[in-house]
């Protein structure tokens, strides 16, 4: 089949207005928000429904084409990224919100819904879905779905995958199935977990049931500011382990500080080393206890002011401050590299002073804005794009982040992914007999391995064992050439 | 097979002491194991399963033998892998609220070692003196304060396992939040044991509450308690577990709703107050229970689904559904037993949809009520069968969706069906 024959029969399936085939049109999906490595798609479809999802995967799966999820584009770590060419699926018309069932705690929804609208949606019944990624004006619900993402509030409510009850999926061979319908405990294996965080690798999510959180009757933030990032970190550490459990405790550094301020109004001293964002919510009777106890921990570790956000309007002018931040980095350098890690949360001041060293060493800024009660850094490397040297060093500065984070007993992505980004570097966290057990969990689901191929596990040598164990089955280059 | 030369070959690995030849009380639905063996380490483990399935022979793990029962009895003769001596912390750092230990450390022994720095895993189960972590996640067993604090599967952070070959494998880590690589945590977590064997596992704790109590909702019908139940549900209370109870004796009442509450001391004591006043609107008496009385009420309610020791005569059954049909489907249940004069226990997890039962009586009224219970609920799996009708009832329910693709997983994993062979679905 060559390339019009193709677009046709997409057009067959889809209509005109479902599929992008224009080259400079296609230039707009070679990559998502890490754009390191980008790789232009072939086509370009938007489906509406699992059933014409379906038939893009059975006619992929024929001329033996990969098939790349993409929902808002968003994502970190090169997960929407054509790799290999190939048919992009976009999420972009598949973005009703379907059902809400609060009598059985759930909503159903496609996945290009974003994230964002589907708690304002909620919020009239009382609910709200938990997750919530900075990008969350941005981002789908597929894409949440796909890397299992997290965002402040995963340190009460945990991340995505605990708040996926059932998916529809289509398989690699174009079977549309359902894996549960909200109920717990189905009979074998669980399908729902896997699917979740498997970076669109074995399946393409195109409805799920997801978990209505209700709304809480009472918030208080906090915003505690200290002379150094070491005092927030070690108060972070300290609340965790006085057995606190507050709804979201992140942090700002000077330099993110200094981003934010301008575009927010926010006032803060630039004299502050580090803000931190403490949220604390539930039922109204214990609240301020609760908080007293966290803002008594703030002051014993030399906060230099603690400022409650009296009014819902200040509360989420500090949250959009918080949300906001990595875009504001536009401020400070015309290029950041967001790096994802996360360590034990103990090992946090030490790791913040390694982050210090690492960016005297490789001579360039890093801001810190990250979620510091579950030990998930974000450091934001600042550089120029355009300065070869500084690219070099933004990276190597990356990869000491992501080294320090393991040596401390953390790990590589706490909740970006690993993509494109980070897969030579899960060797260093396992083995290869961890990353063959991956393996052989994908082979039972993608043996031709054409969902979203070349994505989370490693490339290269030394890998020959879990290669064998993925056998590929692209003759893409056939019809490349054709 | 030549089982001299196998057992010389696990004594070899794990001590002549720890290999034992048609142990009496490693039996599963009448079969006695060829062997039972207890490796000392993963090393012995990893070694213990590779002779194994050299051999071949099926293995069936073994931690608390508290939930043998479940599902169908082995298919093939079996060795028995004990997991009694690899009961070790490996790792654990209070301030982190991060634990790692070995499969065969049991529930109350993790739990008082927690205990001792003010944390818990806030996973219940029956039984928690014998019942191991590794029988836990390989069933997914949990109690009613799942709740509150979510399941294994919100809980679980990391695993080690070994694979049918012997081969050792791990995924997750010891980090709250992880996405580096494939989440395959889950596909062990209640797997039965039929992809690999759990060796060790790490979970992310939480801090004891500083207050817990609870409240008791005695009615003479069940009627106003689901009326209490979707009051709790419309409210923005946060109660950590909310069961129904029906027909336990230790109750004193033929229905009740018990809610929890842990927490700050003031918003515990809001709970109680609100509950108390939903309960009054719906025209239920309420007792408080604090201290010994509290931990011993849920005590008594978690060992209600043992299936340890189930009687002769008795079906113990696992129903799911969506919640706002559990009432629905406990009334049909609670109908079918009276017509088929059979004793009936439920405890309900009354806002997940997770109702444990348990029936006794005459083997052909067991048969008629399972046959009712299924066409209400489709998602019955059968805890505990009587021998006399083992064979015959389907312990998984009416239909198992997705089944060729969770056969494809077994196949990569397991494909001469040496794990747990015949007592899954696959």
């Amino acid at each position: 089949m060559n390339r019009a024959e193709l677009i046709a029969e997409l057009e067959r399936i889809l209509g005109p207005r479902g599929v992008v085939a224009h080259p400079d049109a296609l230039y707009t999906y070679d990559a998502d928000g890490c754009v390191m490595d980008t790789h232009e798609p072939h086509v370009v479809t938007l489906p509406t429904s699992a059933e014409q999802v379906s038939a893009i995967v059975r006619l992929a799966a024929r001329v033996g084409m990969p098939i790349v999820p993409r929902g808002a584009g968003t994502g970190l770590s090169g997960g929407a990224t054509p790799m290999r060419g190939g048919i992009v699926i976009s999420t972009a018309r598949m973005d009703k919100i379907l059902q809400v069932d609060t009598a059985n705690g759930r909503v159903l929804c496609q996945p290009g819904v974003i994230n964002w609208e589907l708690s304002q949606y909620l919020k009239p019944f009382g609910y709200q879905f938990a997750p919530d990624p900075s990008s969350q004006k941005a981002c789908t619900i597929g894409g949440n779905i796909a890397n299992n993402s997290g965002g402040p509030h995963c340190l009460k409510y945990g991340i995505t995958a605990s708040h996926v009850l059932a998916v529809q999926v289509v398989l690699p061979d174009g079977s549309i199935i359902w894996t549960g319908d909200g109920s717990s405990y189905l009979p074998g294996y669980d399908l729902t977990g896997v699917i979740t965080g498997s970076e669109g690798t074995i399946g393409f999510v195109t409805a799920a049931w997801l978990r209505l959180t209700r709304l809480p009757e009472a918030v208080r933030v906090v915003l505690a500011l200290f002379p150094e990032i070491a005092g927030a970190s070690s108060t972070v550490s300290q609340v965790i382990a006085s057995g606190l459990l507050p709804a979201a405790l992140e942090i700002m550094d000077r330099l993110a500080i200094k981003a934010v301020n301008d575009m927010y109004r926010l006032g803060l001293p630039e004299a502050a080393g580090a803000a931190l964002l403490i949220e604390v919510d539930g039922v109204e009777d214990g609240l301020d206890e609760l908080l007293n106890d966290v803002t008594a921990i703030c002051w014993r570790n030399g906060a230099i002011d603690v400022r409650p956000a009296r009014t819902i309007a200040e509360q989420n002018q500090v949250w959009a401050a918080r949300k906001n931040a990595f875009g504001a980095m536009g401020r400070l350098a015309p290029t950041y590299y967001l790096v994802d890690t996360v360590v034990p949360r103990t090992k946090l001041p030490q790791t913040m002073d390694e982050v210090g060293r690492i960016s005297r060493e490789f001579r360039l800024p890093i801001a810190n804005v990250f979620h510091a009660g579950d030990g998930n850094l974000h450091p934001i490397i600042l550089f120029d794009r355009r300065d070869r040297s500084q690219n070099q060093r933004a990276l190597e500065a990356a990869t000491s982040v992501m080294k320090v984070s393991i040596d401390f007993g953390g790990v590589i992505s706490g909740e970006h992914g690993i993509g494109v980004e980070k897969q030579d570097y899960m060797t260093l966290l396992f083995s290869t007999d961890d990353l063959a057990a991956m393996a052989g969990l994908h082979q039972s689901f993608d043996p031709r391995d054409l969902f979203n191929p070349g994505k989370v596990f490693p490339k290269g040598r030394g890998c020959g064992e879990l290669a064998a164990l993925r056998r590929s089955g692209i003759a893409w280059s056939a019809l490349k050439s054709s | 097979m030549d089982l001299t030369i196998l057992r010389t070959d696990l004594a070899g690995i794990s001590g002549e002491q720890h290999v034992r030849e048609h142990p009496a009380d490693r039996v599963i639905y009448g079969q006695t194991p060829l062997l039972a063996v207890a490796p000392g380490s993963l090393e012995e483990l990893s070694q213990v399963v590779a002779r194994l399935a050299a051999e071949p022979v099926a293995m069936v793990p073994w931690g608390g033998g508290t939930q043998q029962t479940w599902g169908r009895p082995p298919a093939r003769p079996f060795v028995v892998v004990e997991t009694n001596r690899l009961n070790r912390i490996l790792d654990y750092t209070p301030d982190d609220l991060t634990i790692s230990v070995e499969a065969g450390i049991t529930l109350d022994a993790l739990r008082a070692a927690l205990a001792a720095n003010g944390q818990m895993l806030p996973l219940d189960s029956p039984l928690p003196a014998q019942a191991t972590i590794g029988g836990l996640l390989a069933t997914a067993m949990d109690g009613p304060r799942r709740l509150g604090y979510g399941s294994a599967r919100d809980l679980l952070i990391g695993i080690r396992v070994v694979e049918a070959t012997g081969r050792v494998s791990k995924a997750g880590g010891m980090v709250v939040k992880n996405v580096s690589g494939f989440d395959m945590m889950k596909l062990y977590l209640g797997s039965f044991g039929t992809l690999a064997i759990i060796a060790s596992a790490n979970f992310k704790l939480i801090p004891q509450p500083r207050a817990a109590a609870s409240i008791l909702c005695r009615a003479q019908t069940p009627a106003p308690l689901w009326k209490l139940v979707n009051a709790i549900a419309a409210s923005q209370l946060v109660p950590v577990a909310v069961e129904y109870l029906e027909g336990i004796a230790a109750i004193d009442a033929p229905f009740a709703l018990t809610v929890a509450s842990e927490g700050l001391p003031a918003a515990v004591e809001r709970h109680l107050r609100d509950v108390a006043a939903f309960a009054q609107q719906a025209g239920v008496s309420t007792e408080v229970l604090r201290d010994a009385d509290h931990a011993q009420l849920w005590s008594m309610i978690n060992d209600v689904p043992q299936t340890a020791a189930p009687a002769v005569d008795e079906l113990v059954t696992r129903v799911t559904c969506l919640p706002a049909d559990l009432n629905r489907v406990l009334t049909a249940a609670r109908a079918a037993a009276r017509e088929a004069d059979l004793s009936l226990q439920i405890t309900a997890r009354a806002l997940n949809g997770i109702a444990y039962l348990r029936a006794r009586g005459q083997t052909t009224a067991l048969r008629l009520w399972h046959t009712a219970l299924l066409k209400v609920a489709p998602h019955t799996t059968l805890l505990a069968t009587p021998p006399a009708l083992v064979a015959e009832l389907p312990a998984f329910g009416a239909q198992i969706v997705n089944l060729d693709l969770m056969q494809r997983i077994k196949q990569e994993f397991d494909p001469d069906q040496l794990l747990n062979p015949g007592r899954f679905v696959v």
